[in-house]
């Protein structure tokens, strides 16, 4: 017989409770951990989803930040324009690296097309761009082989009427290489949508960010079929030397031209996070609340335990257990009932992660693409010396209560 | 001449001396004065029942002779070793593998088989479990067979039984006996103590017994009368008459 054994035949004495108990430790510790396996999703996933957009700076036009920050990552409706020009001023900055004109237009659908947050609506993403100063950004775009989709390439110059479709941009439309594209753009002071028709010259690998859902063209091309020939959506920049200094020299230079504003996608990022900052914080502390009412369950099914084996606490000192044999077996009841819990709870998590983030997404537009909850072995082992920590502070009291009780006291209570 | 020091035992010494021992409680304003300028002596292989009626302050003796509480006043040594004003740890050390007990409510843990529950004190004492010496303990109390038993499976009497081969496990000097029969019907009563007597007599172990019934606890070698914190009056009980 060992201490261990004797604590875990205790626990189970009452195993409904003991079992309830745990399960409360339990879903205390999944929250935590699924939180924590938030954060660093939603952190890993913005940093991915910044990192694919292949620059650092954003020129786009003045408006709302929020709009801006979320605009290239998760695409957007209201969609501001700047002049062309800027393109032509800021492209010999000296701290440029390289450059790239991107417009952006939303062509509006009848059916089987991607639909917009709302889904009363269905709409499809039309990117201009120039196609090699676009893939100095995103070297990694490569086109998708097989059957129906052999030969993908960029669209020419001269054929303004082909277009390239994100992966699932395609899969939405069912479309492949070769099929034909329709879209109706309603162009810049019209009323009526005008109908394009394209040719797929290529569908892209899946990315796992915007482009995915998007249908690239020729810049002049977009630029025409929305009416806007003199207008860009955003210029995209990547610096030479990306450092804070730089980046402030670069912003102080630009910023001075009328409806230009200059965003880092530091500053995109940051801005993301705070978007969710305050929601963060809540369930943040819905899982300390969480986790001290789990706290004092076990304190208080331990106390219980306890008090109803006064008895037998008596006649184990009796018949030889000291002060620090009773401590020591009812600190490991304790501490048998919060790792149990933290390992329900971590099991909970793992396998719970994605009806988590289901239920995140529906409740917050995080305006990032790709998995949200990272639950990693350090968060499962840091979820396990908590609860050994919370176990040791929560079994003092009870552990104390047990080892204080005077043999002759406990005995005459317990009978 | 030598002088004789408390703490070094002796073969011929007493395992239990008390010298005007008391021990009061308060009670609101009033003093109870449970035991109340007791002189004892209890010496090895010797068994003794205390009688009295109820309050008369046998409980309360037999808990200050197995150290299990603290005398107000007076002079207690337990196997050799003066005990009073020793502190509750102190008091553990005195108890373990000198002193066995059972109590009138058994106490036997719930979810632990019969053999586990007579290897508990092993657990405390740090000494590793031994099949063989549980399943002679076991033999001694008649439940050999029941090692694998639940307590919940048992009877009253076999419980007790159960209490007093725990008791043994440790083999104690000196087996301390609280009402063991109180919980049990008379024929059960009867076989506990009669196996405790047995033990009593087979191993040489000093028993001190507390019962109301006078005609199991004049089957000792010495019979003492409490009343109100006093002993009353001391006799050979029939197991001294017999030898």
């Amino acid at each position: 017989m060992r201490f261990i054994l004797l604590a875990a035949k205790n626990l189970l004495r009452r195993p409904v409770r003991s079992v309830l108990t745990i399960l409360g430790v339990g879903l205390a510790v999944a929250v935590a951990v699924s939180l924590t396996g938030f954060n660093r999703g939603y952190r890993e996933a913005i940093e991915d989803s910044i990192q694919k957009l292949g620059f650092q700076v954003m020129i786009m036009a003045k408006g709302c930040p929020y709009e801006a920050a979320t605009m290239m990552l998760k695409g957007g409706t209201g969609l501001l324009y700047l002049p062309s020009d800027t393109y032509t001023q800021v492209v010999g900055d000296p701290d440029i690296q390289a450059i790239t004109p991107i417009f952006i237009g939303i062509a509006a659908k009848d059916a089987s097309s991607i639909r917009d947050d709302a889904g009363d609506s269905a709409f499809t993403i039309l990117s201009g761009i120039e196609v090699d100063s676009f893939l100095q950004m995103k070297p990694w775009l490569t086109f998708k082989t097989g059957t129906g989709y052999a030969g993908g390439r960029w669209f020419r110059p001269d054929s303004p009427n082909e277009v390239v479709m994100g992966f699932e941009a395609a899969e939405y439309e069912q479309r492949r290489v070769g099929d034909v594209f329709y879209a109706s753009v309603t162009p810049q002071g019209k009323t009526e949508p005008v109908r394009h028709e394209f040719t797929v010259v290529g569908v892209l690998e899946r990315t796992g960010t915007q482009d995915d859902g998007t249908v690239f063209m020729s810049l002049s091309r977009a630029q025409a079929a929305f009416g806007r020939p003199e207008q860009l959506t955003i210029l995209g920049v990547k610096l030479k030397q990306f450092t804070a200094a730089k980046l402030k020299e670069f912003e102080q230079r630009w910023v001075r031209l009328p409806e230009v504003q200059v965003v880092s996608l530091q500053q995109v990022k940051t801005t993301l996070v705070s978007l969710v900052g305050t929601a963060q914080t809540m369930v943040a502390a819905v899982a300390a609340v969480a986790i001290a009412v789990a706290v004092i369950g076990v304190v208080n099914t331990i106390l219980m335990s306890v008090y109803e084996r006064t008895g037998e606490i008596g006649i184990m000192k009796a018949i030889g257990a000291n002060r620090s044999d009773i401590f020591q077996l009812i600190w490991l009841e304790t501490l048998a009932i919060c790792v149990l819990g933290a390992v329900a709870g971590c099991l909970l998590a793992v396998l719970g992660s994605r009806a988590v983030e289901a239920a995140i997404k529906v409740l917050v537009d995080l305006g990032v693409k790709g998995s949200l909850v990272r639950i990693t072995g350090g968060a499962v082992l840091a979820a396990l010396a908590g609860a050994v920590v919370l176990g040791f502070f929560a079994g003092l009291y009870p552990a104390w209560r047990a080892a204080s009780m005077r043999p002759v006291e406990a005995i005459r209570e317990g009978e | 001449m030598n002088e004789h020091n408390p703490n070094t035992p002796d073969a011929s010494d007493p395992v239990i001396r008390a010298r005007a021992l008391t021990r009061y409680y308060r009670r609101g304003s009033e003093t109870v004065k449970a035991v109340d300028g007791i002189d004892l002596d209890i010496h090895p292989g010797e068994m003794v029942s205390i009688l009295g009626p109820s309050g008369s302050g046998k409980t309360t003796l037999v808990n200050l002779i197995s150290c299990l509480d603290a005398p107000t006043s007076g002079e207690l040594v337990v196997g050799g070793r003066r005990v009073t004003g020793m502190k509750e740890d102190e008091l553990v050390g005195v108890r373990r593998g000198l002193l066995g007990f059972v109590f009138q409510k058994f106490h036997l843990l719930p979810t632990l088989t019969v053999a586990e529950n007579v290897e508990l004190p092993l657990l405390f004492l740090r000494r590793p479990v031994d099949r063989d010496a549980t399943a002679e303990v076991l033999r001694q109390v008649g439940l050999e067979n029941r090692a694998a038993h639940l307590p919940k499976e048992l009877s009253g009497g076999q419980m007790q039984r159960v209490a007093i081969a725990r008791a043994l496990m440790a083999r104690p000097r000196v087996l301390i006996a609280d009402e063991p029969t109180g919980n049990l019907d008379k024929a059960n009563g009867e076989a506990v103590f009669d196996l405790l007597y047995g033990l009593a007599h087979a191993q040489g172990l000093t028993v001190v017994i507390t019962t109301h019934n006078l005609a199991l606890g004049y089957r000792a070698d010495r019979v003492l009368t409490l009343e109100d914190g006093h002993i009353v009056r001391t006799e050979a009980g029939r197991r001294q008459a017999a030898a």
